[in-house]
């Protein structure tokens, strides 16, 4: 197992949570010192030319939608993070603000002198109460400290932080549905555009950006572009990610790893090779709603590019790994499960066809399906896929359509037999 | 103004028009369900995709969510957005029930006509669907939750437009439900909305409900008789009855939307003690008998003691042909006796308006986009309900929204409330003209200074009116106002709100002539002997009751035309019945002097009861059809004339009294209608002014119009008496306090007209000092005119 420079786990003790004294020592809030010696533009362009991408899933280069922000525009203006993990195999952001959650104050901190918000709105998960409770501890110690408030360090810069417990759907890590939430509205996702960087929360100019991702800036501001560059094993990429695995490992962590390791490296080493001695079948390589890896990508780069280029993503990397015994088919099934319980019932693709996809995972999966069966969930697939209102749809999409492209045999073998070659009862 | 290709045909369509939209200018019908003109586009259903194959967008993209733009090349009829389509319908019809032959909107739904236009005919899905327990929405709403399709149209109508706050989304996935929290009656008076926004049977109409199928209903585009905004409506009627209404589309007026009085204030039409026979001494007897009675008595008066010895009083809910023919024949005598409104108030605030507003009147189209609305002793729930809604709109659009008036004005948005007596809004409209509040105390002037710079600051102002409260003398400043107001490059807007459907088109034709009061004093020293009632209850209309009672009491002829079984029509010597606006073709102006015309549904006849109790087919036989006597009020006038009784023909002589009436002859139902075009040389009108309490130390009593049923025709429709409350009065918590009274007390309202039971609400937006009582129904006080004041007693009773 090679050991990795840890940055946002290198205080990080088994059920300990790091504070202020501790995190300051560690050097600590030098990062929000050096970014109020630059003006908010300067840090803006410092992080834009890191190459930090957003770390929520969509891996959208934070600088550049930082600088999309109308910063210079009067008026209220919110910052806000997005801490609403539902993602199945997703767990990350927990293990960080458990651990250390004064990395998050602190990139608030820069991330609000940056775009000039003076209202940041920390928006945790309904279950995460250990997670608000840890944070909120840090706001006081911050507050107390002067790193929030009134005129910062001396900087005559304001900043003001809430925390918000979600009301708990999955809906609501969708940027626009969380700032719904937020308001107090029912959750449902917002068109755009307008993008919340133009009208987002209480109709102003908002910027969301996920936990992990917020986390890490500050350590871009004290260490600068090169070191988070040279973080990252692939040289197009930057620095390092939190893999939360999960699955039939032999050990399921979370790990804080350069961008750019290998699957199976992630796999074999740091989560101890499939349980049991069983073979790799197929992962979901970053949460539920990313397209399945598997054996034949274990030297891939566990990256952003090098998985779109074999049609998955890099999502969150939560990697939950499934052994050679698992009905993939099974597996889709479930995940399906989640996303048409979690669809909030705003468009019809989404809230309709994913009950529909269900109805036909069900049927395949216990041997009444037939091939009609099947050529009607491609048609679903088809028409869902790019026509719904948001992405939560798009999601449940990733694993049904590898599910079609890469095990198609085996639901074919479901349909011939009447019933699931990897259960124990058909078997 | 972007030009566009849609299925090979170009379109030039205003910015800010969505491909929707322009596609429905082509005539190209796209299907969709979450897309409604005056709700907008919120891309949820996803069925109206189109492909964009060329021009700044590109691919398949939801047709209402894309905004039209300059080379935009469009199809829709690409497979990819026809294979989505058919999806969506597939999708949408998963959970509904094959429920068709028994459901209510079987003929009407906007599912079926979805489903054949988007090409979904095979049932793929053979799952288990999702079912529902409905809740009981009150008598008006009848739910049906396994129908859903979840197109959210209904939320969208009930909270976002007509500000609805007790029904909305619960649940999420495809458990979506839309309804209260907890079962009970809709509390929104525009409720109704959403059984016509509903696309499908989730929704409909608990009255008309088994009924009738759209094919065997009647339907016609007519007009709201139940107020004087002139709503567009759709009766629908069967078996000799009105069943139903629907909203009809004016965008000038009403919108897409109506209130619930006028959706379910229908059944005055069909009420059982609606006179039907013609009638001499209280004996039915045949309406050529009748109709030469009338002439014969009125000429023998005319002979014995002149052509002024009949008075004729017309009314704001007969159609406007008819109230012009009703002028003819005072004119054929030579009569000078002629009203048309027995209530004072109303009268002269018709008259002013209709002479005084000239450019300034605006539609509720208008009020929909002002940015600042100054309501002055207007209620619009009571006495114009759909002007609630429009002003939503405007406030919605970011308008501020301001009330001044004595009661609690409850509007479905945000207001600024300045409680003022009645008496003080003439003062301040006049203060406000004039810029000058020095009349008024620090405190007011505190209150009333930033509203004047509101008024000045703003771009679209405009400023609202109630005829009740404000009668001639408050309409009057109410124009002035706007008037003075007014700069070069904005005008104040003005509406006011009036006491019946053609109010306007009555105060046209009245001009300088007497008031009811006049012709009152006339008729108590016997001057005048006869008096001729078009559709018009002087014994419940005036603002003195006790007064027109004595002294009608002294005629020799009380002749009366009506359609409802009022005190007039019980008390008539003579009674020709007439037919409801639901039978007829006619025409009224609304408030904002807008001619609108309305056509009939059905012919009038008692309704067919079907009972099943084994009494059909009838029994007896007749030659005619039963309780088919009533005719069109204008129909009976040119009998009564001798004139041919053709409405073209009648209509082609009214230009004589105002040369706009021209503008019949191109009059359509269903559009618009044509707003008057601003007339200058109007007679002034004088006025008498409001009759105020004598102002003995007991408490004041302002009489009111409350919602939904408090009005004559809304009270005779079943639908809406259901929901009309017990009798109530509202005072302000500190003058309630000061009488030792609580919300909630039973208390015994006495005045010199008798005394009846009520209990007492409380509001703090009242001015002290004020017993409020909107209309007391079925006691002894249900005769107070809305508007008038009067001394009363209030005392605490024992609870039962």
């Amino acid at each position: 197992m090679n050991a990795y420079p840890q940055i946002l786990f290198k205080n990080r003790r088994p059920g300990e949570t790091v504070l202020l004294a501790e995190y300051e020592k560690s050097g600590g809030y030098q990062g929000l010192r050096a970014a109020l010696q630059m003006t908010p533009r300067e840090v803006c362009e410092l992080v834009k030319g890191s190459g930090l991408r957003g770390r929520g899933g969509a891996g959208f280069p934070t600088g550049i939608k930082w600088s999309f922000f109308p910063a210079e525009q009067p008026g209220d203006k919110y910052l806000v993070c997005n801490g609403d993990e539902m993602e199945p195999g997703t767990y990350k952001d927990r293990q960080l603000l458990l651990a250390d959650p004064h990395q998050l104050v602190e990139g608030m901190a820069i991330a609000a002198y940056a775009l000039q918000t003076g209202i940041g709105y920390i928006f945790l998960r309904y279950a995460y109460e250990d997670c608000s409770q840890r944070v909120e501890r840090a706001i006081e110690e911050a507050l107390a400290a002067g790193y929030l408030g009134k005129n910062i360090l001396g900087s005559g810069f304001d900043v003001e932080l809430h925390v918000h417990r979600s009301a708990g759907r999955y809906i609501l890590g969708e940027e626009t549905s969380l700032l719904n939430g937020l308001e107090g509205r029912r959750p449902n996702p917002r068109s755009k555009p307008p993008f919340p960087a133009q009208r987002g929360l209480f109709g102003r100019p908002t910027n969301v950006n996920n936990v992990e991702t917020l986390a890490t800036v500050p350590h871009i501001l004290t260490n600068g572009q090169l070191w988070f560059h040279e973080l990252a094993l692939n040289p197009e990429s930057a620095g390092t990610k939190l893999f939360g695995l999960s699955g039939h490992l032999n050990r399921t962590e979370c790990f804080e790893l350069p961008l750019g390791i290998t699957l199976r490296e992630v796999v074999e080493d740091f989560g101890g090779g499939v349980r049991g001695g069983k073979k790799f079948k197929a992962c979901l390589p970053g949460g539920a709603s990313t397209p399945y890896l598997t054996a034949e990508h274990m030297d891939l780069m566990m990256d952003f590019a090098p998985l779109e280029e074999v049609k998955s993503r890099l999502g969150t990397a939560g990697v939950t790994v499934f052994d050679e015994n698992t009905c993939m088919l099974a597996v889709t099934r479930n995940l399906n499960q989640f996303f048409a319980r979690e669809s909030c019932g705003w468009c019809t693709p989404c809230r309709d066809g994913l009950a529909t996809i269900s109805w036909l995972l069900d049927r395949l999966e216990f041997g009444q399906g037939t091939e009609a069966d099947l050529a009607m969930l491609k048609d679903q697939v088809r028409n869902i896929k790019g026509r719904s209102f948001c992405a939560l749809a798009e999601g449940a999409m990733g694993p049904v359509e590898a599910l079609l492209r890469l095990f198609e045999d085996e639901i074919i073998d479901h349909i011939k037999r009447g019933g699931c070659p990897f259960s124990k009862r058909s078997g | 103004m972007p030009k566009l290709t849609i299925d090979n045909l170009e379109v030039t369509v205003p910015e800010g028009t969505n491909v929707l939209e322009a596609a429905c200018a082509l005539d190209i019908a796209i299907p969709h369900f979450c897309y409604h003109e005056a709700l907008g586009a919120v891309g949820s259903c996803r069925l109206c995709a189109m492909m964009f194959t060329d021009g700044p967008v590109k691919g398949l993209q939801m047709a209402c969510m894309v905004k039209a733009q300059d080379g935009m090349v469009v199809s829709s009829t690409h497979p990819d957005a026809m294979e989505l389509r058919e999806h969506v319908i597939e999708w949408a019809m998963t959970n509904h029930p094959h429920d068709c032959p028994v459901c209510d909107e079987g003929g009407e739904c906007q599912l079926q006509e979805m489903t054949v236009a988007g090409g979904h005919s095979k049932r793929r899905f053979r799952g288990k669907k999702a079912t529902f327990t409905n809740q009981d929405l009150g008598p008006f709403i009848q739910q049906e939750m396994n129908r859903c399709i979840t197109c959210y149209r209904c939320v969208r109508t009930y909270r976002d437009y007509c500000g609805g706050t007790d029904y909305g989304v619960l649940g999420s996935r495809n458990r979506i439900f839309y309804g209260r929290f907890q079962e009970g009656k809709l509390e929104s008076p525009f409720s109704g909305n959403i059984i016509d926004a509903c696309p499908t049977g989730v929704l409909t109409s608990k009255p008309f409900r088994f009924k009738t199928r759209l094919w065997d209903l009647q339907e016609a585009p007519s007009i709201c008789p139940h107020c004087s905004l002139g709503c567009a409506i759709v009766p629908g009627g069967r078996y000799r009855e009105v069943q139903r209404v629907r909203a009809g589309i004016n965008r000038e007026t009403n919108g897409f939307f109506i209130c619930d009085r006028g959706r379910f204030g229908y059944d005055h039409v069909n009420h059982p003690e609606r006179p039907r026979q013609p009638r001499i001494g209280g004996q039915p007897v045949a309406l050529e008998t009748a109709l030469d009675a009338v002439r014969d008595r009125i000429a023998v008066l005319v002979e014995a003691h002149g052509p002024n010895s009949i008075a004729f009083l017309g009314s704001s809910r007969a159609s406007l042909e008819a109230n012009a023919l009703l002028r003819d024949w005072a004119s054929a005598y030579g009569s000078e006796q002629l009203a048309y409104e027995a209530h004072q108030g109303r009268d002269y605030a018709a008259r002013t308006l209709a002479a005084r507003v000239g450019g300034h009147a605006c539609s509720l189209g208008d009020l929909r986009q002002s940015d600042l609305i100054i309501l002055f002793g207007a209620d619009p729930l009571a006495e114009g309900p759909m002007l609630a809604v429009a002003i939503r709109q405007a406030v919605r659009g970011g308008a501020k929204v301001v009330t001044i008036d004595p009661r609690p004005v409850e509007l479905p948005c945000t207001t600024l409330h300045i409680p003022l007596p009645a008496s003080r809004l003439p003062e301040l409209l006049a203060a406000l003209g004039s810029g000058d509040l020095s009349a008024f105390d620090a405190q007011e002037r505190a209150t009333f200074a930033p509203l004047l710079d509101q008024i000045k600051a703003a771009r679209r102002p405009a400023m609202v009116g109630g005829a009740d409260l404000l009668g001639g003398q408050g309409i009057a400043a109410l124009c002035s106002a706007a008037a003075d107001l007014s700069t070069a490059s904005r005008a104040v807007g003005v509406m006011a709100l009036l006491g019946g459907p053609n109010s306007y088109g009555g105060a046209l034709l009245a001009g300088d002539g007497p008031g009811f009061d006049t012709l009152l004093d006339a008729i108590q020293e016997r001057t005048v002997r006869a008096l001729v009632c078009l559709e018009s209850d002087p014994f419940c209309e005036a603002l003195d009751p006790a007064r027109a009672q004595a002294a009608l009491g002294h005629l020799e002829l009380l002749v009366c035309i009506d359609s409802t079984p009022s005190l007039a029509a019980q008390r008539a010597d003579i009674f020709l019945p007439s037919r409801a606006n639901a039978e007829m073709s006619g025409s009224y102006i609304n408030n904002e002097g807008r001619l609108q015309e309305f056509l009939p549904v059905i012919d009038p006849g008692l309704p067919i009861k079907v009972t099943g109790a084994g009494d059909h087919p009838p029994r007896e036989f007749f030659q005619t059809t039963p309780g088919s006597a009533p005719a069109a009020d204008w129909w009976l006038l040119a009998k009564l004339l001798e004139r041919a009784t053709i409405l073209a023909e009648l209509r082609k002589t009214m230009a004589k009294y105002d040369e706009r009436f021209s503008m019949l002859s191109f009059l359509a139902a269903g559009t618009t209608g044509l707003r008057l075009p601003v007339k200058v040389a109007l007679p002034p009108v004088a006025d008498r002014g409001l009759p105020h309490a004598d102002g003995s130390d007991n408490q004041t009593l302002l009489a009111t119009t409350g919602p939904l049923g408090s009005h004559w025709l809304a009270h005779l429709s079943a639908p809406l008496a259901a929901t009309e409350p017990q009798p109530y009065v509202c005072l302000h918590p500190d003058f309630a306090a000061a009488l030792g009274l609580a919300s909630g007390d039973r208390a015994r309202l006495t005045t010199r007209f008798g005394h009846c039971h009520v209990e007492v609400r409380l509001s703090a937006q009242m001015v002290s000092g004020l017993v409020l009582a909107p209309q007391l129904w079925d006691t002894a006080l249900e005769g107070l005119a809305p508007g008038s004041l009067h001394d009363c007693r209030l005392e605490k009773e024992a609870r039962a």
